[in-house]
């Protein structure tokens, strides 16, 4: 009997726990400030799923923390993020340091090794020594320091044109003159809105709104950063550093 | 692997004031490895007209060979020489012949004309394997850089680039494009064509 | 036949085993049967299709069918997909239904155990959504999820109102229009064009017609669909969830085109 019946092979079939919700985010360092930005809409294919779904968010004073990727596993990663600060909060009475939140972000995406959050995450904010700073990470915790990082849909539009723009790669300075190693933030913003104009023109998962987070180091002049238009203060502290919120529409197709 | 990232390599040009400027990398590859540093992918048509060529390297040398084979051609039966527009046509159509087993090459084509009242048009064009025009207005861009490329481009071109100024667009739009690309690179070569000339530079940059 | 006392109880597998030959055939002892081979939902079965649902001046309004489908067999054609939950919530679902039923049980037994502990705090939407998302990424984290795209709906008894997406991957958001299935691709931009805007102005009666519209326009275009829906509003007031209705169709134009009307060449 068994031999006279030809079976198919098992049909398979595997649940894909992963999705890609498209957007980009950018972080720039300056001397004594850091800008972490994202764009708000989130996709699925060519679905608009909405044109606002925040991807940058206020840890504490002196961090802001930028998700990107899998939204589901975004949510999660930056709500388990905020839960180990809450906790350090309440045992040291202090905010945990910018840098401990990296080592911490570096520990909880290799925590998930072998079933990893599908995020690209960026850390801005202020260093202990009250310097500008920010960490990248890829999706199982690989991190670094740097200057300027742009991660999502649209990186590889964006991350050559800061290199060009931030770090003045393929420039030569004028004779007795060097680069600047820290952008002041009004360069610092507008580049950070032409990159993202820039990005929506060329991508269609980026667009809808601009979000931009601006932390300010303790006691750093104000920049003339109430001149600009709609910009909101989210700081807890007064005393401390500062974090400003600025929001921009861009282009809805 | 993908046959368009085979050899590696990129294009761009871009429309300035009465000038346009086209520039390619140097890189010839075998996927990772690098081969050759000296591998040119933009040949002159006529004195102000250029493609280039991105793409895989043994259809460069083809299509090279085809294109020349059918612009004399041209000139010889219509005892001119090609227009820009006319050219991108005849590329298109020579592309869309192999409808079905393509070149793997998305040309990209930079040119000025002058029209019988002696004003100076400026023409750029790419098309992608088998030969779907693009005429843009702004710049266009083939090659394995070219995320990269339409990333720069978007920041740094701006309208109406007097030559010199459209030169140094083109090659910072290029070198920055090529350094984060790991196929593109070890080299750069840039034309910028004006209507009584073309300036023909080879930049320094990384060559890692 | 199989009479040897190791095999009472079991399924006959007289194919097999015609006649309980010596020595006792090798079974498996104290094991359970589906041990080794615990079974996770690997495709929806039994399915909902679109849910839509818009912020109207009132409050949240939320529309399905309702049809369950076996494949594209019209199997179950008086489902509720459309249910309230708590004092001022809606939840829609599209998906697989017994997944949605295991659900309801849950929020049941969630809702339950709030008013037991009977603290002046009431479930809203927001939690109500929170807790459907935890439990969805929960699920889909474990490989094991739970098949569906929710909608929820809700509005305070002060006015807020709310109005989020779920679904099997733990995928979240909120947007003034929602809609899941086809209605992403047929109504969701039928909605945006009719509500963006002016979520503060339009009425129940515009809001209605939006979705009734909609669903029209869903009926005509998308098989696994139904000509009988409910529409389920949220207020300040708290929850209504109408009766089945139905609206009239035309399908007169369709007598003269291959593929429509009866004709078979």
């Amino acid at each position: 009997m068994s031999d006279t019946v030809t079976l198919a092979g098992p049909q398979q079939r595997q649940f894909n726990p992963y999705s890609d919700n498209g957007g980009t985010i950018l972080a720039v360092a300056g001397a004594n400030f850091s800008v972490i930005a994202g764009d708000t809409r989130q996709s699925e294919g060519y679905n608009i799923q909405t044109r606002y779904a925040p991807k940058v968010f206020r840890l504490t004073d002196k961090a802001v923390l930028a998700v990107n990727g899998f939204a589901a596993d975004g949510n999660m990663f930056v709500k388990k993020v905020k839960q180990r600060l809450e906790w350090y909060r309440h045992a040291h009475s202090k905010d945990m340091p910018l840098r401990s939140i990296a080592r911490l972000i570096q520990s909880m995406l290799y925590g998930r090794r072998f079933f990893p959050y599908y995020v690209y995450n960026i850390l801005g904010g202020i260093e202990e020594d009250g310097s500008g700073a920010v960490y990248s990470f890829d999706p199982v915790g690989s991190y670094e320091r740097e200057t300027c990082r742009a991660a999502g849909a649209a990186q590889s539009l964006v991350q050559p044109f800061l290199d060009n723009q931030i770090y003045f790669k393929n420039q030569v300075a004028a004779p007795g003159t060097s680069h600047p190693s820290h952008l002041p933030l009004s360069d610092v913003l507008a580049l950070v809105i032409d990159s993202f104009t820039s990005a929506t023109e060329r991508h269609i998962e980026v667009g809808d709104g601009l979000e931009i987070f601006i932390v300010l180091a303790r006691g750093a002049p104000i920049h003339g950063l109430e001149a600009i238009q709609g910009i909101q203060e989210m700081t807890s502290n007064a005393e401390g550093e500062r974090v400003f919120i600025v929001r921009r529409v861009l282009k809805y197709d | 692997m993908s046959i368009m990232e085979y050899n590696g390599g990129s294009v761009i040009a871009m429309v300035g004031k009465e000038c346009v400027a086209i520039a390619c990398d140097l890189r010839l590859g075998n996927q990772a490895l690098g081969i050759s540093s000296k591998f040119e992918k933009i040949f002159p048509v006529t004195d102000k007209l250029y493609v280039g060529l991105p793409g895989l390297a043994t259809d460069v040398t083809t299509l090279k060979e085809l294109f020349r084979y059918r612009v004399n051609m041209y000139t010889i039966k219509e005892e001119r020489e090609i227009e820009p527009d006319t050219f991108a046509h005849l590329v298109s159509s020579t592309l869309y012949e192999r409808r079905f087993g393509p070149y793997f090459i998305e040309p990209v084509m930079a040119g000025i004309s002058t029209t019988p009242g002696g004003k100076v048009k400026p023409f750029i064009a790419a098309t992608d394997l088998i030969g779907c025009l693009n005429f843009a207005k702004d710049f266009v861009v083939a090659g394995t850089a070219s995320s990269k490329l339409f990333g720069v481009a978007e920041g740094l071109w701006e309208p109406d680039l007097e030559p010199e100024d459209l030169f140094e667009t083109i090659s910072q739009t290029m070198l920055n494009a090529v350094d984060r690309d790991a196929y593109s690179g070890w080299g750069t070569m840039v034309y910028v064509i004006t209507k009584d000339k073309v300036i023909q530079r080879t930049l320094k940059g990384r060559m890692d | 036949m199989d009479h040897h006392p190791m095999n009472w109880g079991r399924p006959r597998n007289d194919m097999a085993d015609p006649y309980g030959t010596y020595p006792i055939p090798q079974r498996p002892m104290n094991t359970q049967t589906f041990e080794d081979s615990v079974q996770h939902t690997q495709q929806p079965i039994v399915t909902g299709a679109s849910v839509l649902a818009i912020k109207y001046a009132n409050g949240v309004m939320l529309a399905a069918d309702n049809l369950a489908s076996y494949g594209s067999l019209a199997r179950f054609k008086d489902v509720k997909r459309v249910i309230q939950v708590g004092s001022s919530t809606i939840v829609g679902a599209s998906g697989d239904m017994s997944d949605f039923q295991y659900l309801q049980r849950e929020l049941d037994e969630l809702v339950i155990d709030e008013i037991t502990h009977s603290d002046g705090h009431n479930l809203g939407a927001k939690e109500i959504h929170e807790y459907l998302s935890n439990l969805l990424y929960a699920r889909r984290s474990k490989i094991n999820p739970l098949w569906n795209s929710l909608l929820v709906g809700g509005c305070s008894p002060e006015g807020k109102r709310f109005l989020a997406y779920v679904d099997l991957l733990g995928t979240t958001y909120s947007a003034s229009t929602l809609a899941t299935g086809y209605g992403a691709y047929i109504a969701q931009p039928l909605l945006r064009k009719a509500v963006e805007g002016r979520e503060d102005t339009l009425t129940e009666a515009e809001a209605v017609k939006i979705l009734e519209d909609s669903l029209k326009v869903l009926y005509y275009r998308d098989a696994r669909s139904l000509n009988k829906y409910q529409i389920a509003k949220v207020t300040a007031q708290g929850v209504e969830i109408s009766d089945s209705k139905s609206q009239d169709t035309t399908w007169g134009f369709a007598e003269g085109i291959r593929g429509y009307g009866a004709q078979t060449q």
